[in-house]
């Protein structure tokens, strides 16, 4: 599985790190994003690349898991 | 790497918030704002600078509370709260992004439009705006140079709340000066830009431009539309739905400036609006790169900096004294050209972005 941390991140860079993540087509992805912009980005950028999402959201963070 | 969509369904929702805010915009002139301008952040941003130090900064051609401002930083926060994405944040390189704005706010007077106004020139028929679409087009190329070299600010974190407010809080009491100004008697050392006396004289109803603001907050807030970021994503990293928002708005003011008559196609005599077009397009560039730095474009760093993105607001802070700057030091340009210090103060401004860009670059590399 492949993990990676937005938090933080001014656009475009939570889209730039997304996509470099799935480039080898890892089957699962988790992405921890903290702006409802990123979350928003990331969850279209995935489902837009086959992937099953969910969001998990605790606390201050948004958990983006994607699977297939 | 496996097939990826392009084109996903996140961009019906952008073309049409673009077309919604298009629409609204060019309705905005037919019910009294000046030519092209229903709605230009940078312009907007400046007359409420002209308000508060236009006797100062000699802005009194340009000075008057722009209602749709506050609605935009109000319904933006309102959309914001209710989908509980207001958080307070900040503290990822505060000053670098108040010199950012303030360049952004240099280089958008310069071209006389910021980059929501470059499109709705155009879709006004404004011919001229093309040299600074074209700026905006090579502005996202210089920033996508630095990106793709790891270019970062930093990253924000959580910080105390009432620093998330600060926005919000500065909206309501532009509301309160907007009403005393309108209903009451504004104290003696702001400005309001008498009739006739030029752009700042030329407002639809106080709060016609308030809940037209109001809407396009919401529509932004939830669309997340951006003037530039749609260009970005498209070359960067092969996504085109954020580039529906800027041709719904293109499309939108062009339909309804269409129908109410106030299409005028042409470089000449357009509202608000100089034929200088090297000026245009380097003012542009120099603007675009540096909203490519602060992330996304005026627009939306007003709706960042409502969802309580404190660094957002520091940039909004920068665009508000760059803009006073601009007129005291007489560099703002007129619809007849370039002030005659325009090119040496946008040659300085450039590097000083560049001087930001390979910073922020180092930094990680």
């Amino acid at each position: 599985m492949k993990e990676l941390d937005v938090r933080g991140l001014s656009c475009p860079m939570p889209l730039m790190h997304t996509k470099k993540a799935i480039e080898d087509d890892p089957t699962e992805v988790l992405v921890h994003a903290d702006s409802g912009t990123a979350k928003a980005n990331v969850v279209a950028f995935l489902h837009d690349a086959g992937y099953t999402v969910t969001v998990d959201e605790s606390g201050d963070e948004y958990r983006i898991r994607g699977a297939r | 790497m496996v097939e990826r969509r392009v084109i996903g369904p996140t961009a019906w929702f952008l073309g049409g918030a673009g077309l919604f805010i298009g629409a609204v915009a060019a309705w905005l002139v037919s019910q009294g704002n000046p030519g092209n301008m229903g709605l230009c952040i940078a312009c907007f941003l400046r007359d409420i600078t002209g308000f508060f130090a236009g006797g100062v900064t000699g802005q009194g051609a340009v000075a008057y509370i722009r209602p749709e401002i506050i609605g935009i930083i109000l319904g933006a926060m309102g959309a914001a709260l209710f989908t509980r994405e207001f958080r307070p944040r900040g503290g990822s390189q505060p000053l670098v992004r108040f010199v950012l704005g303030f360049i952004f706010m240099a280089g958008a007077l310069i071209f006389l439009g910021c980059t929501v106004r470059a499109w709705l020139r155009l879709g006004g028929g404004d011919l001229t705006a093309i040299w600074g679409v074209l700026g905006i087009v090579a502005g996202v190329l210089v920033g996508i140079v630095f990106l793709k070299k790891g270019f970062n600010l930093g990253r924000a974190k959580a910080v105390a709340k009432p620093l998330g407010w600060v926005l919000p809080v500065f909206a309501v009491v532009l509301l309160v000066f907007a009403i005393i100004a309108e209903y009451g008697t504004a104290p003696g050392w702001t400005m309001s830009t008498a009739a006739g006396e030029g752009p700042g004289a030329l407002s639809a109803a106080l709060f016609m431009s308030l809940i037209a603001g109001l809407a396009i907050g919401v529509v932004a807030q939830r669309s997340r539309f951006c003037s530039i970021g749609g260009i970005r994503d498209a070359v960067l990293v092969k996504r085109y739905d954020l580039l529906f928002g800027v041709i719904g708005l293109l499309v939108g003011a062009t339909v309804v400036n269409l129908v109410l008559g106030q299409y005028n196609l042409g470089f000449v005599d357009q509202p608000v609006a100089h034929n200088d077009a090297l000026g245009s397009f380097a003012a542009m560039t120099v603007a675009t790169f540096a909203a490519m730095l602060l992330g996304g474009c005026p627009f939306r760093q007003v709706i960042m900096g409502a969802e309580g993105d404190a660094d957002s607001t520091t940039a909004v802070a920068g665009m508000l004294v760059g803009a006073g700057f601009m007129h005291w030091a007489g560099l703002a340009s007129t619809p007849k050209g370039l002030a005659p210090a325009a090119w040496p103060a946008l040659a300085v401004m450039a590097a000083v972005v560049l001087a930001i860009a390979w910073y922020g670059t180092r930094k990680t590399a």
